[in-house]
C-alpha cells in the first residue's frame, strides 16, 4: 500500500514538474511598448486610425505568433492632443517598464525630447518634423521629414514647370509642425533650387480663403505647397475652385496648382472637399489602398480580420500606424534572433543598424526603412500622388529629394 | 471671548484683534497642523510613482495660480479671463533666462528660488499693467481687457523668434544641497518645493486679508463708490489686485517651467484661463479654502472624464466625436450646476461641514 502511495506521489510530482516546465515555455516574454496620441480631440481624424493601425498590427503579431511565444503588449492611451497629458502618460509608461515608445504630435515630441535622452529610450513618433532630430539621439522618424517632403514637392515643381522660375506660396499650420519646412525650403532655394517663394501664409481657422487666394493670384503665384492638416486645405481648394483658380492639370497656365505633404492629403481630404480635390498633388512615403499592391492587400486583410470599417481600413494614417508597429516588431525580432535580451539599448542599437543589407523592407511603404547613427529618418523616398476621379493615383516613380542632402 | 478656546462654538470676539486671528480656535490650529504634517509625510509613507506625483504637483501649482485669481476675481470682484497668460509670463520669465544664458545657466539651476521669486515680480508688473484699464473700465469691459492680454500674449509667444515661436524652451535640472535633482526624485522634490510655497502663499493671502489692503479689496468689490467715499482709491486698489494676482500667477508659471523642465505656449492658452476661472468658481469665489478645493475638484474631474472618454471610445469606436465632446461637456456642466445650485462653491460645503462638527451634538 505504501509502495502504491509513493508511486502515485512520484507520478503526481512528475506531472507537476512537466506541466510547470511546459507552462513556462508556453508563456514566453512580454515586451512592453506604449503609444500616447490623440484618439479624441484635435487631430483625432489622423490619430484614431493611426491607433487602430498600431493596435491591429500588434494583435496580428501576437495572434500569428510572429515572435514565437513572445508577445508584444502595447498600451495605447488617448492624450487628446494635450502635451501635459502626453507627459503624464509617458511617466506612467516608464513606470510600466516599456522598452520602446511610440509618440504622436510634434509639440509633445519636442517637449519630451530631453526625457527620451535621459531615459535612453528609442522613440518612433507620428510627427515627421525635422526638428525632432536636432539634439536628439533616440527619436526615429518613420519616413522622410516634412522638410524633405516639401522640398521634394518644390523640386518636382522646378523640374516640371514650364516657363521660367515657378512662383510658389507656402500654406502652413501656425505651429512648429507647419513652420518646420519653411526655413529648409528657403535654404534649398539659396542652394540653387529654381523656384521663388512669393509668400508664406500661416492659416488661422478661416472659413473662407477668397481674399488670400485673390492676393496670391495678384502676385502671380502658380503653386501653393501646403504643410498643415486636411481641413484648412479643403477650405482653400474649395474656394479656389469656386473662384476658378484651381488648375485642372499640373502647372496649368494662369491657374494655381495645389500640393501638400503627408498630413494634408488622404481620403479625408477628398471626403472634406469633394470634387474640389481633383488635381491635388500629395506626397507621402506610404502605399495607398487605392493603388494595387501587396502592402495594400495585406492592410485591407488586417483591417477585415479585426473588424475595422472601410474608412479606417483605407486611411493612410492606418497605414502609418501599421508601419511603425512593423518597424518596432522587426527591431524586436532582430534582437531576439541575435539571442540578445530585448531592452531599450538593444532595440536602439538594432534600429541604428537597420540599413544597407539590413534595411527593413516594409510592404506598407514605397521604399525601405533605413536608419543609422547619422540618419534617423526611416523611409527616404517619397511617392507623388494626384487626385484623379475621386481617388489618389500615383504619379511617376518614388523619388528622393536632392536638395535635402545639400542643405544638411 | 469664550473661556475655552478649544471648543468655542460661536463668535465670542471681544476685540477687533481677536476677530483678526488666523485660527479662531486651538482646535482649528491643531487640525491644520495635523493636516500639514500629513501632506508633508504621506509621500514618505506611501509608495509614489512619477505619474501621480506629476498630477499632484500640477494640482498644487494650479492652487497657487487660483489663489491669485481669487484675489482679483473673488476678493476684488474683477473678472480676469487672461490668468493663464499671467502664469505664462512667469514661465516665460524662466524661459527667457534659459534662452539668453542657456538652459543650464547657474542662476536657473542653482538659484531657482530667486528665479521663482523674480518670475513672481515680473508677473506682478504685467498684472499691474494689465490692471491699468481698471482705472476707467468696469465689469465686462474690464474682462475684455484681460481677454485681449491673453490674445496678445499668445500671439507674441507664437510669432516671436525669441520665444522659439511657442515651441518648447528647455529649462535645466535644478540643484539642491545634495547635487542635481535627478529624474527619479524630480517630482517628489518639486512636490515639497511647491507645497512649501503654497503654504507660505496661503498664509500670505490670509494675512493680506487681515490688513487694510485686504479690506480695501473687499470694500471695492462690494461697492466701489462707497469705498471711494470712505477714502480708498478704487482704481489703485484694482491695479494692486491685478498686481497681486500677477505675482501669484508668475510664481505658478515659474514652478510649471521647472516641473516640466520646459516651457511651451500650449500650457497657457485661453482654455487654461477659463479652466482657472472654473476652478475659482467651483472652489468658491472670495474664499481662501476655495482656492484649494477648486483646482483639486477640476483636475480630478478632468482625470475621470479622460478615463470615461477613453472607455466611451472603446465601447463606441465609431463615435469618436462623442468621446471628444465629453470633456468640454462635463466641464461646462459642472460649472453650470455649481452656478445654479451652489454658487458659493465647495468652500460652502466645507463651511457647513465645519459648522456641523463645531456645533455637534446641537443642530444650531
Amino acid at each position: 500500500m505504501k509502495k502504491h502511495k509513493m508511486l502515485f506521489f512520484r507520478i503526481l510530482m512528475s506531472f507537476v514538474v512537466v506541466l510547470s516546465f511546459a507552462t513556462s515555455i508556453q508563456a514566453g516574454e512580454v515586451y512592453k511598448l506604449a503609444l500616447s496620441l490623440a484618439i479624441t480631440g484635435p487631430t483625432s481624424d489622423a490619430g484614431n486610425p493611426y491607433a487602430k493601425g498600431v493596435e491591429d498590427y500588434f494583435r496580428f503579431v501576437n495572434d500569428t505568433k510572429l515572435l514565437g511565444n513572445d508577445t508584444i503588449e502595447c498600451t495605447i492611451r488617448d492624450d487628446q492632443y494635450n502635451n501635459d497629458v502626453t507627459k503624464r502618460n509617458f511617466e506612467d509608461f516608464l513606470d510600466q517598464g516599456i522598452v520602446l515608445y511610440l509618440n504622436y504630435s510634434t509639440g509633445s515630441t519636442m517637449g519630451l525630447k530631453r526625457d527620451f535622452e535621459e531615459e535612453k529610450i528609442p522613440v518612433i513618433p507620428a510627427s515627421f518634423h525635422a526638428g525632432n532630430l536636432i539634439d536628439s539621439n533616440y527619436i526615429f522618424l518613420p519616413i522622410a521629414s516634412y522638410s524633405e517632403q516639401i522640398i521634394g514637392l518644390a523640386e518636382y515643381v522646378a523640374k516640371n514647370h514650364k516657363g521660367g522660375k515657378a512662383k510658389i506660396a507656402l500654406f502652413i499650420h501656425p505651429s512648429a509642425f507647419g513652420r518646420g519646412p519653411v526655413e529648409d525650403l528657403t535654404k534649398a532655394v539659396k542652394a540653387g533650387l529654381n523656384i521663388e517663394i512669393v509668400e508664406v501664409v500661416e492659416h488661422g481657422q478661416d472659413l473662407d480663403n477668397t481674399a488670400m487666394l485673390k492676393r496670391l493670384k495678384s502676385k502671380e503665384v502658380q503653386y501653393v505647397l501646403c504643410q498643415t492638416v486636411q481641413s484648412p486645405v479643403a477650405t482653400m481648394i474649395k474656394d479656389a475652385n469656386s473662384l476658378g483658380y484651381a488648375a485642372k492639370s499640373f502647372g496649368e497656365a494662369g491657374k494655381i496648382t495645389f500640393m501638400g505633404a503627408h498630413y494634408t492629403g488622404g481620403n479625408d481630404l477628398i471626403a472634406l472637399s469633394g470634387a474640389a480635390a481633383e488635381n491635388f498633388f500629395w506626397t507621402t512615403s506610404y502605399r495607398l489602398t487605392s493603388e494595387k499592391s501587396a502592402g495594400a492587400d495585406a492592410q485591407l486583410a488586417l483591417a477585415k480580420k479585426y473588424g475595422r470599417d472601410d474608412k479606417a481600413a483605407n486611411s493612410h494614417n492606418y497605414t502609418n500606424g501599421i508601419m511603425v508597429a512593423q518597424v518596432a516588431t522587426e527591431a524586436i525580432k532582430r534582437v531576439k534572433e541575435k539571442g540578445e535580451k530585448v531592452t531599450r539599448s538593444s532595440l536602439y542599437e538594432e534600429l541604428n543598424q537597420m540599413n544597407g543589407a539590413k534595411a527593413f523592407q516594409a510592404d506598407t511603404t514605397v521604399g525601405p526603412v533605413t536608419y543609422s547613427k547619422t540618419d534617423h529618418a526611416g523611409v527616404d523616398v517619397l511617392q507623388l500622388y494626384r487626385v484623379d476621379g475621386g481617388v489618389f493615383r500615383s504619379v511617376g516613380v518614388p523619388f528622393s529629394s536632392e536638395y535635402i542632402k545639400k542643405i544638411k | 471671548m469664550s473661556a475655552n478656546r478649544w471648543l468655542a462654538t460661536g463668535n465670542y470676539f471681544a476685540t477687533y484683534k481677536e476677530e483678526q486671528r488666523i485660527f479662531f480656535t486651538h482646535t482649528d490650529r491643531l487640525i491644520f497642523s495635523f493636516f500639514l504634517v500629513c501632506v508633508f509625510v504621506w509621500p514618505l509613507v506611501f509608495e509614489t510613482n512619477n505619474k501621480y506625483m506629476l498630477v499632484v504637483d500640477n494640482i498644487l501649482i494650479a492652487m497657487i495660480a487660483v489663489l491669485g485669481l481669487n484675489m482679483v476675481t473673488g476678493f476684488a470682484g474683477l473678472i480676469s479671463i487672461g490668468h493663464a497668460a499671467f502664469v505664462g509670463v512667469g514661465a516665460y520669465a524662466v524661459a527667457s533666462v534659459s534662452r539668453v544664458m542657456g538652459n543650464d545657466y547657474i542662476f536657473l539651476t542653482h538659484a531657482w528660488p530667486l528665479m521663482i521669486l523674480l518670475s513672481g515680480f515680473i508677473g506682478a508688473v504685467f498684472g499691474a499693467m494689465v490692471g491699468l484699464p481698471a482705472f476707467r473700465l468696469k465689469h465686462l469691459y474690464l474682462a475684455i481687457a484681460t481677454l485681449s492680454f491673453q490674445m496678445i500674449f499668445q500671439w507674441a509667444i507664437n510669432f516671436m523668434e525669441f520665444f522659439n515661436q511657442g515651441q518648447t524652451i528647455y529649462v535645466g535640472r535644478a540643484f539642491w544641497f545634495t547635487g542635481e535633482v535627478g529624474r527619479n526624485e524630480h517630482y517628489i522634490f518639486w512636490y515639497y518645493v511647491i507645497l512649501v510655497i503654497l503654504v507660505l502663499m496661503g498664509f500670505m493671502v490670509r494675512n493680506i486679508l487681515r490688513t487694510r489692503f485686504g479690506r480695501c479689496l473687499i470694500a471695492v468689490r462690494d461697492n466701489d463708490r462707497a469705498a471711494d467715499a470712505m477714502g480708498m482709491h478704487p482704481g489703485l486698489t484694482k491695479v494692486y489686485a491685478f498686481g497681486l494676482a500677477g505675482f501669484f500667477a508668475g510664481v505658478a508659471g515659474a514652478l510649471h517651467a521647472y516641473l516640466y523642465r520646459g516651457v511651451g505656449v500650449e500650457s497657457f492658452t485661453l482654455h487654461h484661463s477659463i479652466t482657472y476661472l472654473a476652478m475659482a468658481i467651483v472652489g468658491g469665489l472670495g474664499t481662501l479654502n476655495g482656492s484649494f478645493w477648486g483646482p483639486m475638484a477640476i483636475k480630478i474631474l478632468e482625470l475621470q472624464v479622460e478615463k470615461i472618454a477613453e472607455h466611451a471610445g472603446e465601447i463606441f469606436p465609431a463615435s469618436t466625436n462623442l468621446a471628444t465632446a465629453l470633456r468640454p461637456l462635463s466641464f461646462g456642466l459642472v460649472i453650470v450646476l455649481f452656478l445654479m445650485f451652489e454658487p458659493r462653491g465647495i468652500a460652502n460645503w466645507w463651511r457647513i461641514t465645519r459648522s456641523y462638527f463645531k456645533l455637534w451634538p446641537f443642530r444650531y
